[in-house]
């Protein structure tokens, strides 16, 4: 099976690599060229365009920033949906919005190419360690087909039902996910703001029912005061974006994620986009006593 | 002056009226050929399309739903600026994004068309009674050029500023208003569940520094459980969701707006969006087991 994959920032450069270790072929197209540059030392090929990817290619993956980002690479000029035979499919990684997943999925069919969105969560860290958690939206058989190629980037894959599903899982992930952060940094700041040791409190509540990755991770960054990005905050402020927009498109009230958003805008605001998401620590210590 | 009107809607029908009492020439077009009988029953000229209303008039008028509507009737094919004469002046009335406003102002003027962003607020019976409040963003001359227009449908008429400044003012409206339906509604939900009655509470306040006109008016409504619209919710939460999209842009932190927007939310998704945004009330009540 012959692979592309077009994306190379934080998250595809490892993912490539990966690919290529396990001894696929695979060939890469980036917009700033000299992303690709280390791939190539490791086995890639760099073709001219993403129509010329598609062309070379069974199965492309994708990871890129916005969803105008993949509908530009998908049906932009020279873009992949020029490139595609009937029966190639089209792995989106990137985070979208479900019904955009559902659109490019129906427009490629059109030309009898599958989609599957299959976002992921993990970060670099579990990008460069093929432990990633994928999610998956599309058809079952398509899956299957390229499931071989999942195994290698990561370590639980759950097919969550038709196009656009995939979305919505992650959506939900990023809820829980920034909703915990935004919980350990106020428990942070309680405890701090009381005179108590927050790495005391943090080490204390890992053990117990508060126990949770983000407490441990993003709660560790906080007690150091590392806000070097590990995911940049801003990344999650966009997604916030994108998932309110669902709520509201739905009628569904998301009364406490409304508020984590509001909390995001600030941090943006405050010009820490390109931090990681525990500065939302530092946005509390905007107010309230010193 | 020979002004044109695209958009014959609830709020568009009334404001187009006003202008032929106002004794103004009025051309007009609206999608569905039937909104457009009672304008030309009232002495309209019917057009073809918005290009038709455009290459007739000095100044042309847009109130339609939304931002794609805009730039449909005014940049699309046989939109207003395809049969613009020299000196036109598009004015659009419709609740859009203040970043929608400048994106269709920046295209107009690179057609050489003024573009001025005039929201309103005062709802069907102020556009009835044409005592609606008009925020108006654009230039001065493009302002002063579009005021008789406006002084036939409006009552307090500001200029605030450049593209985008009304649309920012009717943003910032739907701000106050959305968050002080809320607050009556939860006063009164308070009051009843509390054990007082919540007429007279409403009596007490508006004596006092939490008198407003919503309170006043919507509160009324409340007390008398009209919630025929008015405003209708659904309406509210798509202005709010510009509110949001706006902060989120901006980089701007407004809690309260944002959970009201969650209230919104709820009330279209169980089936409130058709009544006025009073109904945030049953939504608390439902909640609080008071019904």
């Amino acid at each position: 099976m012959k692979l592309g994959f077009i994306g190379l920032g934080v998250m595809g450069r490892p993912m490539a690599r990966r690919l290529l270790e396990a001894g696929y072929e695979v060939s890469v197209w980036a917009r700033r060229p000299e992303s690709a540059t280390p791939l190539l030392a490791a086995g890639a090929i760099l073709r001219a365009n993403p129509a010329e990817v598609a062309r070379c290619s069974d199965v492309v993956f994708t990871i890129v920033t916005h969803g105008h980002d993949v509908e530009t690479v998908v049906f932009g000029e020279q873009g992949l949906s020029t490139g595609f035979a009937a029966g190639s499919i089209l792995v989106d990684m990137s985070t979208i919005a479900p019904a955009l997943a559902c659109d490019i999925a129906s427009r490629l069919a059109t030309q009898g190419v599958h989609l599957l969105d299959a976002p992921v969560s993990g970060g670099g860290v579990g990008a460069e360690a093929g432990t990633l958690a994928i999610m998956v939206g599309g058809d079952a058989a398509v899956l299957e087909r390229v499931h071989p190629v999942f195994a290698v980037l990561g370590k639980t894959l759950v097919h969550i039902g038709g196009s656009g599903t995939g979305q919505v899982a992650k959506a939900c992930n990023q809820m829980i996910m920034v909703a915990a952060i935004q919980a350990a940094a106020e428990a942070m700041r309680l405890a701090a703001a009381a005179g108590v040791d927050p790495a005391k409190v943090q080490q204390a509540l890992l053990g117990g029912s508060a126990g949770s990755r983000v407490l441990e991770v993003f709660g560790s960054r906080m007690v150091a005061r590392d806000f070097k990005a590990g995911v940049e905050a801003r990344l999650h402020h966009k997604d916030f974006g994108l998932l309110l927009n669902a709520a509201r498109g739905m009628g569904v009230t998301l009364p406490v994620v409304a508020s984590v958003g509001q909390q995001l805008n600030a941090l943006m605001a405050n010009g820490w986009g390109g931090c990681d998401t525990a500065a939302l620590l530092q946005v509390l210590e905007i107010g309230g006593r010193s | 002056m020979k002004i044109g009107f695209l958009g014959l809607g609830i709020m568009g029908r009334p404001m187009a009226l006003n202008l032929l009492k106002g004794g103004h020439q009025v051309v007009v077009w609206a999608r569905r050929a039937e909104s457009m009988t009672p304008l030309a029953d009232a002495g309209a000229t019917v057009a073809a399309d918005p290009a038709d209303v455009a290459r007739q008039v000095e100044v042309v008028i847009s109130m339609v739903a939304d931002a794609p509507d805009v730039a449909q009737v005014m940049l699309g094919e046989r939109g207003a600026a395809a049969g613009a004469q020299s000196g036109l002046v598009a004015v659009d009335m419709s609740t859009i994004a203040p970043s929608a406003a400048k994106d269709i102002a920046a295209k107009m003027k690179a057609q050489g068309i003024e573009f001025v962003d005039a929201p309103v607020s005062g709802g069907e019976v102020g556009a009835i009674a044409g005592t609606l409040s008009i925020m108006a963003g654009g230039t001065e001359a493009a302002f002063a050029k579009a005021r008789p227009a406006f002084e036939c449908m409006g009552k307090n008429i500001v200029h605030v500023g450049d593209s985008g400044a009304g649309q920012v003012a009717k943003a910032c409206n739907q701000i106050v208003t959305g968050m002080g339906v809320m607050a009556v509604a939860e006063a009164m939900c308070f009051a009843s569940k509390a054990g007082a009655d919540p007429a007279r509470v409403r009596e007490a306040l508006l004596g006092g520094f939490a008198y407003s006109k919503i309170l006043e008016n919507h509160g009324q409504r409340m007390l008398d459980r009209n919630f025929k619209p008015g405003f209708k919710s659904w309406m509210h939460q798509k202005d709010l969701n510009i509110v949001m999209q706006s902060a989120h842009e901006l980089g701007l932190m407004l809690p309260g707006s944002a959970m009201t927007a969650q209230m919104f939310n709820a009330m279209v998704g169980s089936g409130l969006g058709e009544e006025d945004s009073i109904a945030v009330l049953k939504l608390l009540e439902n909640l609080s087991g008071q019904q």
